[in-house]
């Protein structure tokens, strides 16, 4: 038997997933605010309940995420993109690139069948290929960030934007609701803008299928969509995208367990 | 000499009270930099080779060597600056002169360059213009005169713009390295730049001094290629101190930089016979490559390279700030004076590697050269490090990329700008990048 824990540092978001054997037993995460090691120990503690389990069982804690030095528990680290692609392949046996696109940051990573990455690729330093561009353009539009996604679905077409950058975008945004164009043409025009950074991004680095998306953006059907279009590819997406870091984690501390990962 | 009441058509009036302050504010920045830097290095390697003591003091900007030339000014020697490593050092050194590089390694002193240009230029090149602007770097302000090759767009106009300040000399390089006419003008470029040198210190050139300079400078070669020589085996140095050697030989007096580096060598053999590595012998083994990074403030990445969890180690560049610098000879068959005129000629032009050529085959010459050395220097990975503005080296790097894939040698892009606030972001990548390294490596 054996428990490991990993935990995932993301900037907005502190997420923990604990396995068992290979099995996903619990998962839990919380708002990383001001203390992010008080909010990873929150959610540990959640996470150990939700599995019933002590923390005196877990064999191995790793930690990932940007801000992965301030972990608690944890005896090891992982990088971002090493956790994608061992939580991809996990997750789709089938996996080869596995897209990640977060609140601040995105990122592609090709793997292998056991999946060790081997090559990766991060957006420019500029929040125009992340979840952030999202809710600084719902707050524009007005609509609630989990609305943006169903509501781009009823567009009748795209109306180009640009996402070079959140304050530029915003302003976009904001003549296009002086033209009128209606708030699905918008929303949709959001996501295409965001999905077109995303592809050029991927074909930089290549794209080898399957295709997996993950993060807490792989959650908004409307981003989805926009992807699909843009590369032309079936993407798989998992069940709770956004605990593949913590996922991969969990995966690296039961390898270390075992010894083949140092 | 330049009238020094000519109108200027860049660089805007400071007030000198201004120039001052920003001088002394910057120059403080730098001395801690320096010591840090250093003292980081230390700490990489408890067992620094001791002979890298020399080198450390001589990498004060502001010390010994600064002194040293300063002296010899005094005693009426001239001083010759130049950008990019297209300058013929045989020749300044056969006229007399000193030689001493003079790009901008200064993070601080771009916001002064940004008076000037927009932020889109590339750093160095705004940071050569602040620190003009300021009187930031010795060497700089002791030269008499600085040849300026004309290779990128941001040469080009940097030429121009620090002509309000300083005496500059253009050398044009041909963009197609492979035909008559280039080599033809280049050497015309080399005899002109030869009457300048002569003009401006009064010293012929003999076929004499010039046959001891190019000697000179062979010997240097010579102790330069032992050093990477010693870095193809289990790592004996770190990266980091090998370029810092590589780059003292910029600015210091070459013969004694060639005894010391000897001595440095003598001491890593020893090393090497005692197996006393400077890190595991299987830390994996990144090669660098693109836009030149220059002692001090510029040290960013080879330090979070060689500071990573896991940490890594720089066995290797294809840098015009590094390897490059010393790497090629000049090959003489005959000692007269066209002869070497000749062979100085084709070593500036044939043996660089710089992404401001192209051929019908594109920059071939330093993609062969890059996977030579990723072989012969058994690196595990390439980092192709850019700062952005840095068109040439961003442009090549599609191409290079694909000639890597080919080999399955993993390579990674960094971009990255003068400032030390993306330090975080870049960490995170290179520690990814070496990750992955470690990973490839152990299965």
């Amino acid at each position: 038997m054996v428990t490991t824990a990993g935990i995932d540092m993301g900037i907005q978001t502190v997420k923990i997933v604990i396995l068992k054997d290979g099995e996903v037993v619990a998962r839990a995460k919380a708002f990383s605010g001001f203390e992010p090691t008080k909010a990873a120990e929150q959610a540990y503690a959640e996470a150990l309940s939700a599995a019933k389990i002590s923390s005196e069982e877990v064999s191995n804690v790793s930690a990932t995420g940007s801000g992965m030095d301030m972990a608690p528990y944890a005896s090891g680290t992982v990088s971002m993109m090493g956790a994608d692609a061992k939580a991809g392949v996990f997750l789709f046996p089938s996996a080869r690139t596995v897209i990640d696109v977060g609140a601040e940051e995105a990122r592609a990573v090709k793997c292998d069948e056991r999946g060790i990455m081997m090559d990766f690729v991060v957006n420019e330093r500029c929040a125009a290929g992340a979840g952030a561009f999202i809710e600084a353009m719902a707050r524009a539009l007005e609509v609630k960030m989990e609305d943006m996604g169903p509501l781009s679905l009823k567009a009748k077409r795209a109306s180009p934007i640009n996402a070079t950058c959140v304050i530029f975008g915003e302003s976009d945004v904001v003549s296009l609701i002086h033209r009128q164009e209606s708030k699905p043409e918008i929303a949709r025009a959001v996501f295409d803008a965001m999905a077109d950074r995303i592809s050029s991004m991927v074909h930089r680095l290549g794209i080898n299928p399957d295709v997996v998306l993950v993060g807490g953006v792989a959650k908004d059907v409307g981003f989805i969509e926009s992807l699909k279009r843009k590369l032309g590819l079936t993407i798989l997406v998992p069940e709770h995208p956004e605990y593949a870091g913590a996922l991969g984690a969990s995966l690296t501390a039961a390898s270390r367990v075992k010894g083949d990962h140092k | 000499m330049k009238s020094q009441t000519a109108e200027k058509k860049y660089l805007p009036e400071m007030p000198q009270k201004e120039i001052d302050e920003a001088n002394a504010s910057v120059k403080s920045t730098s001395e801690k930099i320096m010591v840090d830097n250093i003292e980081r290095m230390k700490k990489t390697d408890p067992n620094r080779p001791a002979a890298m003591k020399y080198f450390d003091d001589i990498s004060n900007f502001f010390g010994q060597r600064k002194e040293e030339i300063e002296a010899e000014k005094a005693k009426g020697r001239k001083v010759i600056g130049y950008f990019c490593i297209f300058a013929p050092i045989e020749l300044i050194l056969a006229a007399d002169a000193i030689p001493v590089r003079v790009n901008s390694g200064w993070y601080d002193t771009s916001k002064f360059g940004d008076r000037v240009v927009p932020v889109e230029v590339c750093p160095v090149i705004r940071s050569t213009i602040g620190a003009k602007m300021i009187g930031l770097s010795p060497y700089l302000e002791l030269s008499d005169a600085v040849i300026s090759t004309l290779t990128c767009d941001g040469m080009t106009k940097l030429s121009e713009i620090l002509s309000d300040a300083t005496q500059i000399w253009t050398m044009t390089p041909p963009r197609v390295k492979d035909s008559a006419q280039s080599l033809h003008l280049w050497k015309e470029e080399i005899k002109s730049i030869k009457t300048q040198i002569e003009k401006l210190t009064g010293n012929k050139i003999t076929a004499k001094k010039l046959k001891a300079a190019i000697e000179t400078m062979q010997k240097a070669t010579k102790a330069f290629r032992r050093l990477q020589e010693l870095r193809k085996g289990n790592p004996v140095i770190m990266g980091r101190d090998a370029m810092l050697v590589n780059q003292m030989s910029l600015w210091d007096d070459i013969t004694r930089w060639i005894q010391k580096t000897e001595a440095l060598c003598d001491e890593l053999e020893k090393r090497a016979a005692q197996k006393a590595w400077a890190c595991p012998p299987d830390t994996p083994r990144v090669i660098v490559t693109g836009t030149p990074m220059f002692w001090p403030d510029n040290w960013k990445l080879p330090s979070l390279v060689e500071e990573a969890t896991p940490q890594g180690v720089l066995v290797g560049d294809e840098l015009c700030s590094g390897d490059r610098i010393l790497y090629d000879p000049v090959g003489i068959d005959e000692w007269t004076m066209d002869d070497m005129i000749n062979g100085i000629a084709e070593r500036y032009l044939m043996a660089s590697t710089c992404p401001c050529f192209t051929s019908q085959d594109g920059n071939e010459d330093r993609i062969n050269w890059l996977i030579t050395k990723v072989k012969e220097n058994n690196a595990n990975g390439v980092i192709y490090y850019v700062v952005r503005g840095c068109m040439l080296y961003a442009m090549e790097y599609a191409r290079v990329k694909r000639a890597l894939d080919k080999l399955s040698i993993p390579v990674y892009y960094l971009d990255t700008e003068y400032t030390r606030e993306d330090v975080g972001q870049m960490k995170t990548r290179v520690e990814a990048f070496l990750e992955m390294l470690s990973a490839r490596v152990d299965f």
